[in-house]
């Protein structure tokens, strides 16, 4: 615990303080290059999805923001050929979901829906960004943690299991590329509804 | 998105902190001068109490008759547990239910890696999705915030106090020869543990209230909690009594005590439900008006 956390703790305000923690969406470019050592080294193409997943917030400002993320996706959808949508899932998660074949457009535009919301005050409420590859009709991901500044990899199997020596291999192979997180106890899950879906369907 | 920092809050955090420390070290001072030979018990006290500290989560767990749940029997909320613990950036903790009809939910566990986060029956079907995450997010500021650790150290000082006006006389065998009489020091301590009970107290309400804070701006939502609190104290009022008295040693532990007749406000561990739900409503403004 560093002289930070024990003044934090004194003052119990360490809920607060990390809860409202900026986010920095620069790490995110880091997937550009992700991506091709996913497809050559380890026969995982791009799924054609990333997503980005954050919390609400109770009041009308948020709305704001949210309808102005929603109107640069759709002008940049002109552009990119990215499709967006924003939606709520089963579990209570919120997610901006884009979906385009090229990978480097999807970096482009989470990086851009992240800056949105930061650029209104909302870095705070990003969870993570999922970017998705896919081997054998089954989907792995690549999460980045905004709260950590780091990412993990998540490889959902059947009934709300994780498939460890897949997440094990791709943290192999991409650790020193991606900035992953060490610990695990903050590779959180993001359960998908059923086997073959994604997180947020 | 932008909270203002509630530094009366802290202030009068920190002073009763301060008070506590003072206290503490009268109380050394007065040990040293009395007992020289007791300071090898308090030292054992010491480490049991460490003992205690360190299994607090199974302690706990086993004395509310809490079981842990898996994913799948209670998917739900594991995911809230999971969702919220990203956004207050902690482990997610081990997730457990107790049987019982009393709307409560309870957090424990000696650090942020060995917490466990415990709700009733009776508040899950009391409680909407959001109103529970609400207390969850509560729960878990608890947890963030190192309440178990702060609470721990602020009481050692109290269970000291109270061996030596229980045991002191113990001790007062061997060389009387100028010695104050040993009742001073067993009046001072008498005096110290009064004292401390009350600004232990006092940091349990204010530690109450910067869990309050935590939750709403890990929902983002003030008015979730504020909900909760609502109803589970209306609902306190209809769960039978036996219910309640089985529990009422876990007061300080719960979201809300329950109520025992009438118990002074100096000696409370939680502040007034309706001024916590006052405090959540001026957040609720706040997100407002920003």
């Amino acid at each position: 615990m560093g002289i930070m956390d024990t003044i934090r703790a004194v003052f119990g305000s360490s809920a607060e303080h990390d809860a409202t923690r900026e986010a920095d969406p620069e790490d995110l470019f880091g997937m550009s290059t992700a991506y091709m050592t996913m497809e050559a080294d380890l026969g995982y193409p791009n799924a054609g999805a990333a997503a980005l997943c954050f919390s609400s917030v109770d009041s009308t400002d948020f709305e704001d923001a949210l309808r102005e993320v929603r109107d640069i996706l759709e002008a940049g959808e002109a552009e990119t050929g990215t499709t967006a949508s924003i939606r709520m899932d089963q579990q209570g998660y919120h997610w901006v979901v884009l979906e385009d074949s090229d990978p480097e457009d999807l970096v482009t535009s989470i990086h851009f829906a992240a800056d949105t919301f930061i650029e209104r005050g909302y870095g705070s409420r990003l969870l993570a960004a999922l970017f998705a590859f896919e081997k054998d009709s089954r989907y792995v991901y690549w999460v980045y943690s905004f709260r950590r500044g780091a990412y993990y990899p998540f490889a959902p199997t059947r009934g709300r299991e994780r498939d460890q020596s897949a997440e094990f291999k791709l943290q192999s192979v991409l650790d020193g590329e991606l900035g992953v997180e060490d610990d695990t106890a903050y590779w959180y899950p993001l359960w998908p509804e059923s086997p073959g879906r994604h997180p947020w369907q | 998105m932008e909270w203002k920092t509630d530094w009366g809050l802290r202030g009068r955090m920190m002073f009763t902190m301060f008070l506590l420390f003072a206290l503490y070290l009268v109380f050394v001072g007065v040990i040293a001068a009395y007992f020289g030979n007791m300071l090898f018990a308090l030292i054992m006290l010491g480490g049991f109490s460490l003992v205690q500290y360190f299994f607090s989560d199974k302690l706990t767990l086993w004395s509310m008759g809490a079981h842990e749940v898996s994913e799948e029997e209670y998917p739900q909320l594991h995911d809230a547990v999971t969702r919220l613990s990203r956004q207050a950036d902690l482990p997610k903790p081990t997730v457990a239910v107790t049987d019982s009809r009393v709307p409560n939910a309870f957090a424990t566990g000696r650090n942020q890696k060995n917490a466990v986060v415990c709700v009733t029956t009776g508040i899950m079907s009391t409680l909407d999705q959001e109103e529970l995450e609400g207390v969850l997010a509560h729960e878990l500021a608890h947890i963030k915030n190192r309440d178990m650790m702060v609470m721990t150290i602020a009481s050692f000082l109290s269970t000291l106090a109270f061996i030596v006006v229980r045991w002191g006389w113990l001790f007062s065998g061997g060389d009387s020869r100028n010695q104050a009489p040993v009742w001073v020091a067993i009046v001072v301590s008498l005096l110290v543990w009064v004292i401390s009970f009350l600004l232990i107290r006092a940091l349990s309400r204010y530690r109450e209230y910067t869990a309050d804070r935590g939750a709403a701006m890990i929902t983002g939502k003030p008015s979730a909690l504020a909900s909760a609190l609502m109803k589970i104290s209306g609902r306190m009022d209809k769960v039978p009594k036996e219910d309640l008295r089985e529990e009422a040693e876990m007061n300080a532990f719960f979201i809300i005590p329950i109520n025992r007749g009438f118990i002074g406000r100096i000696a409370s561990t939680h502040p007034p439900t309706e001024k916590r739900i006052e405090r959540l409503r001026d957040l609720e403004r706040e997100l407002e008006t920003a």
